[in-house]
């Protein structure tokens, strides 16, 4: 019963005991107890995470034959190679391998972080996890063109993926041409194989968003998911 | 037990205080989930500059408050301050239903209405005294602020939660 305007707590300790008293408490729920264990105790989960990589490590090796063999046709006829589209090309495979293999697991991607920056190298001071509109959903490590990288990945509230690849920029200048004006930065944008990417570097490394958005209002879209990872995201230098 | 195994076990301990807290700033329970994971990331990240000996617990609340500011306060887009620092508006009720019978559960209701009302800048503080038991000293460490001023908050934060309390029993009356 709600209480009646006379029988309310009257001085300053009575409001501290109906809190202590009659205030729900919310114990944290099992899978966040199993993923903070993770995250303090990650030798615990050593054997899983073994076999958990297996299958993306077979992926990876997978796709690094597939791009020697695609390299290999492809050098012959494009005589000299344009490095931007080559790390386009990789990013656009990442993507799909993203799709394809990754598990979307909002729940534990905080957690997986600290282990991702680790085997991946790239090291993030902060994160864009998401809003209303767009969410981080996977993290994994990731090798473009002979670099070891990390691959987040997003999921808008449509359901369209997009990945944020970011990996060394090997000293991989970015051409002026291509560049346009998004809030305060000019990166790069690009088509490549159907897909729509942003290119731009970020203390030394090279950052890639990719997605399938392609029409004029998808790529504004993509735009805009751009400023938010630029905006909410610190890379920590690399050296 | 090495030092570090220490780190970890106690800190494990302070779980379900950290989550409690986080749904109460949060509002909403995958978020408070995410809040707690990034808090013991940080707190496993930054372990080196924690203080042994110290409070262990102040200390994961400071991060999971900081981390709260930082990543989660711009979605709660929360009306600005007023001058008494608190805001006119209701924000929108927030209630996990406790397994409990009719009439507590409104009470119950009704205090977690009046406290979702209330600024973070107010609800902390007196969740963290009346709540979590910090005391004054502690409470102003997490907040970054003097004593004086936790305070003036917990004791301006009681005195909304009483005017809430009632307009609720009013309302409920008529």
């Amino acid at each position: 019963m709600c209480p009646e305007p006379q029988d309310l707590p009257g001085d300053d300790p009575e409001v501290g005991r109906w809190l202590r008293e009659r205030l729900p408490r919310h114990p944290a729920p099992p899978q966040l107890r199993a993923a903070v264990r993770r995250v303090l105790m990650p030798e615990e989960g050593k054997p899983r995470w073994r076999w958990a990589w297996l299958a993306p490590s077979v992926a990876a090796l997978a796709t690094a034959m597939l791009m020697v063999m695609w390299m290999a046709t492809g050098l012959p006829v494009i005589g000299s190679v344009d490095p931007i589209q080559q790390i386009s090309r990789a990013v656009v495979t990442e993507h799909a391998r993203m799709l394809s293999w990754a598990q979307r697991e909002p729940d534990v991607v905080p957690a997986a972080l600290p282990r991702v920056m680790e085997e991946s190298g790239v090291i993030l001071n902060w994160v864009f996890t998401g809003d209303e509109q767009i969410r981080l959903v996977n993290a994994q490590p990731t090798y473009v063109e002979g670099h070891r990288g990390m691959s987040l990945g997003y999921m808008d509230r449509d359901g369209h993926a997009v990945t944020y690849v970011i990996v060394p920029s090997g000293g991989v200048p970015l051409p002026e041409q291509g560049r346009v004006q998004i809030d305060r930065w000019r990166p790069l944008i690009r088509r490549e194989n159907g897909f729509s990417l942003i290119v731009w570097k970020d203390k030394g490394l090279l950052c890639v968003l990719v997605s399938a958005l392609v029409s004029e209002d998808d790529v504004a879209r993509l735009k805009e998911y751009f400023v938010k990872v630029r905006s909410q995201t610190e890379l920590s230098p690399v050296f | 037990m090495s030092p570090e195994e220490e780190f970890r076990q106690e800190a494990l301990q302070h779980l379900d205080a950290l989550h409690n807290l986080a749904v109460y700033l949060t509002r909403n329970g995958s978020e408070a989930q995410d809040l707690v994971q990034e808090t013991y990331v940080r707190a496993m990240r930054f372990s080196h500059r924690f203080e042994r000996g110290t409070h262990l617990r102040a200390w994961l609340f400071q991060i999971l408050r900081n981390t709260f500011l930082t990543f989660y306060r711009l979605r709660e887009r929360e009306p600005a301050l007023s001058e008494d620092g608190v805001p006119a508006g209701g924000a929108p009720m927030f209630h996990d239903a406790p397994d409990q019978d009719g009439a507590s559960t409104e009470v119950h209701t009704d205090l977690e209405r009046a406290l979702a009302r209330l600024p973070e800048e107010f609800k902390t503080p007196l969740l963290l005294a009346e709540v979590e038991g910090f005391p004054l000293e502690d409470v102003a460490r997490i907040m970054d602020c003097p004593v004086g001023t936790v305070k003036s908050r917990i004791f301006r934060a009681k005195e909304r939660m009483r005017e809430y309390l009632k307009d609720y029993g009013q309302e409920r009356k008529a």
